[in-house]
C-alpha cells in the first residue's frame, strides 16, 4: 500500500502529541491540585475556576478558540505547539480532579494526625498523603491517558496531520473508509491498551 | 450559583418550546427554488422494483450531504432551510421521483458517504463529490452535474504567487476533505498543505498568516472576496473537478434514470436557473455550459 | 484539613497575595481585551447577530438535542455501569472485567461506525437518536463501572462487616450501607464523567444528529463570525455544565450533612 508512509507519519505525530500533552497535563495538573487543596483561599478559587472552565467546555471549542482566537490578541504559536498546549491545559483539569479524588480517599484523620504532629502542609502532603494516594490515582491517571489519546484526534482542527487526519487524506483518494478507519481505530485501541497495561504495571509496583 | 441554575432552567424551557418548530418553517417566503420546483418535471412510470419506485413508495428522498457548504448546501440557521446548488438539485430530483420536493438530509462526511450509500442509509450523495476512477470502484456516479474549478486566493499585496506552480515551497491552506488538496498536490508537489475544517477557518488562518495562499473552489472564493476586501483572487481556476451524484455501486438502472433527469433539466434550462439562484448570485455573467453527462472518467 | 487555620500574620500574607494575584489577572484580561478590540473583534456588527432570536433559537435547539442525548446516555450508562461494577466484584468477575477492559480502549467513534455501517447490513437500522446514544452508552458504561467500583472499594471494610453483624443481607448491606458511601466518595468523578458524556454527544455529527457544537459550526459557516460564534457556544456549554457541577456539589453537601 503506497499510503503507508503517510499513515506511519500520522501515527508518529499522534504518539508525539500523546507524550507531550500527557507530560504537560500531568505537570500542570499537579500544580492545580496543590492550589485546590492548599491553604490559600484565593489560590483555591483559582484552582477550582481552572478545573471548572476547562472541564465544562469541549476540547474542540478550546482548540478553535486558541488556534483562531489567540492570534487576535497578538499571541501566535506554531499549530503543533498550539495543539499540545490546548490538550495539556484541557487534560490538566482532569488530572487535577483525579489527584484530588486520590487525596480525598486518604482518610481525613490522617491529615489531622499529621497536623497534630506539627507537620506543615507541604510535609503532610509529601510524607502522609502522597504515598497513600499514589497507588489509588494510577488507574484514574491511566484512564485520562487513554482519553487523551482519543482526544488527540481532534488536533486535526488545528491543522495538525495526525493519525485520523492522515487516514482522512488517504480515504479521500482511496474511498475505502471501513478498512482505513477500522485500522486507525485499532491503532488507537493498541495505544490505549498499552497505556492501560502500563498503568496496571505501575499500580502493582506501588502496591508492594 | 442560583442565577446560573436559574438561567439554565430558562434556557432549557425556551429550547424545549422551540425544539419542534425550527425544522418546519411555518410561512417561509417563496424563494427562487419554489418557483423552479413548480415547473420542474416529474418522471412518468417508474419500473416496478426499481430503486426509484422504492423511493416513491417511501415518500421522501434521502440525500447525503452537508449543512455547512456555502453556495452548495448550507443550512440557514434562521429558517432551517437548506440553500445552494446541491440542495436545490436535490429538491428537483425529489420532485422528479416523488412528484413533490420532499428530501431529508443525512449529513455525510468524507468517511461516511461510501458506507452510507452501500448500506442504503441514503439514496444519493450530493456533496462536492469529485468523480475519480478510484471512487468509481466503490460507488456509482451519475453526472457530472457540475464542473468546479479550484482557484488561488492570497492576502492583498502578497507577491510571488501568480500561477499554481508558484505555490511550490509555500504553505498553502486548503479545506480538509475537499478536492483542493489533490489539486495543490498535483500543481505544486512541494507545497506544504495546511488543512482546516471549514471555509471561515481557512480564511481566518490566511488572515493570521498560517499560510501564504488559500486554494478553494473559485465560486466560494469570489463570495469570500466580496465580503473581505483584503482577499485577492489570483488568476483563473486551474482545475476542473467534475462533481457527481453518488449512487449505490452497481445500480445501473438508477444511474441511467438520474442521468436522464440531468439531461432533461440541462436541456430545459432548469439547471441554468438553479445555477443563477445559487452560484450565480456571486459569480457574474451567464451560467456556464453544463458538463456533458458521462464525460468524466468514472461516470 | 491538612493545614492549621492561618494566624494573623498568615491572614495578612494571604490578603496581600490575593490582592496581587487579582491585580495581575485583571491586568492580563485588560491587555487581552484591548488587543482583541484593536483586532476589530469587538465591533458591534460582529456581535449584533447574537442578540437576535433566530440565532438563539438555532443554538438552543442544538442545546436541547445535546441535553436529550446526554440524559439518555447517562440513564443507560449509569445503570449498566452499576451492574458491571457489582458483576466485577461477584464470584464470576471475568466477563465483566473483560467488557470494561475492552470497552475503555476502543474509540467511541469505532462503536458509532459499527452501529452506522455494520448493523444496517444485518437489517438493524436504528433511529438516528439511538445511533448516537447506544454506542456512547456502551462506552460510558465501562467508565461508570470503574468509578462505582473504585467508590465501593474505598468504603472502609469495617462498614460492610458492621452491616453484616447487624443481620443485614448482602443486598441490604450494599444498598443501605456501602453504596451511599461509595457514591459520595466518587461524586466528583461521576460529575466529570457526566459532563464528559455531555461533551461526547458532539460526535452526533457523524450520524447526522445536529447538537449544540455542530450547530455552532454550521452557524459560524453561515455568518462567517468564527471566533464570536465559538465564544458564544463555549459560554452556553459553560453555563450548562457549571450548573450540573453546582447541582452535584449541592447534593454532595446535603448528603455529607445527613451522613454526620
Amino acid at each position: 500500500m503506497s499510503h503507508l508512509p503517510a499513515l506511519v507519519d500520522g501515527f508518529l505525530t499522534t504518539l508525539a502529541l500523546v507524550a507531550l500533552s500527557f507530560t504537560g497535563a500531568f505537570a500542570l495538573g499537579l500544580v492545580v491540585v496543590v492550589l485546590r487543596i492548599g491553604p490559600l483561599g484565593v489560590l483555591r478559587a483559582v484552582g477550582t475556576g481552572y478545573v471548572e472552565t476547562f472541564q465544562n467546555i469541549p476540547l474542540l471549542v478550546w482548540l478553535v478558540l486558541f488556534v483562531f482566537g489567540l492570534p487576535e490578541v497578538g499571541v501566535r504559536f506554531p499549530l503543533f505547539t498550539t495543539a499540545v498546549v490546548v490538550i495539556s491545559l484541557y487534560e490538566a483539569a482532569y488530572v487535577a480532579e483525579a489527584l484530588r479524588s486520590g487525596v480525598n480517599t486518604v482518610a481525613q484523620g490522617q491529615g489531622e494526625a499529621a497536623r497534630a504532629l506539627g507537620l506543615t502542609f507541604g510535609q503532610t502532603l509529601r510524607h502522609v498523603v502522597v504515598p497513600q494516594a499514589a497507588r489509588r490515582v494510577v488507574q484514574p491517571l491511566g484512564n485520562i491517558g487513554i482519553a487523551l489519546t482519543m482526544n488527540t484526534s481532534l488536533a486535526a482542527v488545528a491543522g495538525v496531520v495526525e493519525l485520523t487526519a492522515s487516514a482522512n487524506r488517504v480515504n479521500l483518494v482511496e474511498a475505502l473508509p471501513i478498512p482505513i478507519f477500522v485500522g486507525a481505530g485499532l491503532c488507537y485501541a493498541l495505544l490505549a491498551a498499552g497505556i492501560g497495561g502500563l498503568a496496571g504495571l505501575l499500580e502493582r509496583r506501588l502496591a508492594t | 450559583m442560583r442565577w446560573t441554575t436559574l438561567s439554565v432552567v430558562v434556557l432549557l424551557v425556551v429550547a424545549g418550546c422551540s425544539g419542534g418548530e425550527s425544522s418546519v418553517p411555518g410561512t417561509a417566503p417563496t424563494s427562487g427554488i419554489d418557483a423552479l420546483v413548480a415547473k420542474a418535471p416529474v418522471a412518468a412510470d417508474l419500473p416496478a422494483g426499481s430503486t426509484m419506485a422504492r423511493i416513491r413508495q417511501r415518500g421522501e428522498l434521502l440525500v447525503g450531504g452537508s449543512l455547512d457548504a456555502p453556495l452548495l448546501s448550507q443550512q440557514d440557521p434562521g429558517t432551517g432551510r437548506l440553500t445552494g446548488f446541491d440542495a436545490d438539485l436535490g429538491k428537483l430530483l425529489a420532485k422528479y421521483i416523488l412528484g413533490e420536493p420532499k428530501t431529508r438530509l443525512v449529513t455525510a462526511t468524507s468517511e461516511t458517504r461510501e458506507p452510507l450509500l452501500a448500506n442504503g442509509t441514503v439514496d444519493v450523495v450530493l456533496q462536492t463529490y469529485t468523480i475519480t476512477p478510484q471512487r468509481a470502484e466503490r460507488v456509482a456516479f451519475a453526472g457530472p452535474y457540475y464542473s468546479s474549478g479550484q482557484a488561488i486566493a492570497v492576502r492583498r499585496g502578497t507577491g510571488g504567487i501568480a500561477k499554481p506552480a508558484d505555490l511550490a515551497g509555500h504553505k498553502v491552506i486548503a479545506g480538509a476533505n475537499t478536492p483542493s488538496i489533490a489539486a495543490v498536490k498535483a500543481a505544486a508537489p512541494t507545497a506544504e498543505i495546511v488543512e482546516f475544517g471549514s471555509d471561515p477557518e481557512c480564511l481566518t488562518a490566511l488572515r493570521q498568516g498560517r499560510g501564504e495562499a488559500y486554494v478553494q473552489d473559485q465560486a466560494l472564493l469570489i463570495a469570500d472576496a466580496a465580503q473581505d476586501k483584503d482577499l485577492q483572487l489570483v488568476g483563473e481556476p486551474f482545475t476542473t473537478d467534475p462533481y457527481g451524484i453518488g449512487l449505490k455501486h452497481g445500480d445501473d438502472q438508477f444511474k441511467q434514470f438520474v442521468n436522464d433527469w440531468l439531461r432533461e433539466i440541462q436541456k430545459s434550462g432548469l439547471w441554468q436557473d438553479v445555477w443563477r439562484g445559487s452560484i450565480g448570485t456571486v459569480v457574474a455573467g451567464d451560467p456556464p455550459a453544463p458538463p456533458v453527462i458521462g464525460s468524466a472518467q468514472g461516470s | 484539613m491538612m493545614f492549621d487555620p492561618p494566624g494573623p500574620r498568615g491572614r495578612r500574607r494571604s490578603r496581600v497575595a490575593t490582592a496581587v494575584s487579582v491585580l495581575v489577572v485583571l491586568a492580563l484580561v485588560v491587555v487581552a481585551v484591548r488587543r482583541f478590540d484593536a483586532a476589530g473583534q469587538l465591533e458591534l456588527a460582529k456581535w449584533r447577530p447574537f442578540l437576535t432570536w433566530p440565532v438563539w433559537r438555532y443554538l438552543l435547539t442544538g442545546l436541547w438535542a445535546t441535553v436529550l442525548a446526554a440524559a439518555a446516555v447517562f440513564a443507560l450508562a449509569s445503570v449498566a455501569g452499576l451492574g458491571l461494577a457489582f458483576g466485577r466484584m461477584s464470584a464470576f468477575p471475568w466477563p465483566f472485567r473483560a467488557y470494561v477492559e475492552v470497552m475503555r480502549t476502543i474509540p467511541v467513534l469505532l462503536l458509532i461506525y459499527v452501529v452506522l455501517f455494520v448493523l444496517p447490513a444485518y437489517g438493524l437500522d436504528l433511529p438516528l437518536f439511538w445511533k448516537l446514544v447506544l454506542p456512547l452508552a456502551f462506552s460510558h458504561a465501562a467508565q461508570f463501572a470503574e468509578i462505582f467500583r473504585a467508590g465501593v472499594l474505598a468504603v472502609d471494610r469495617g462498614q460492610g462487616e458492621a452491616g453484616a453483624s447487624l443481620g443485614l443481607t448482602h443486598a441490604q448491606n450494599m444498598r443501605l450501607v456501602v453504596l451511599p458511601q461509595a457514591v459520595r466518595n466518587v461524586l466528583p468523578s461521576l460529575v466529570s464523567q457526566t459532563v464528559g458524556l455531555l461533551k461526547d454527544t458532539a460526535l452526533g455529527y457523524v450520524v447526522s444528529y445536529l447538537e449544540l457544537l455542530q450547530s455552532g459550526r454550521v452557524l459560524a459557516n453561515f455568518n462567517h463570525l468564527l471566533i464570536q460564534t465559538f465564544l458564544v457556544v463555549a459560554l452556553v456549554y459553560l453555563v450548562v455544565n457549571a450548573s450540573l457541577s453546582k447541582l452535584a456539589r449541592y447534593l454532595e453537601a446535603r448528603s455529607a450533612r445527613s451522613a454526620r
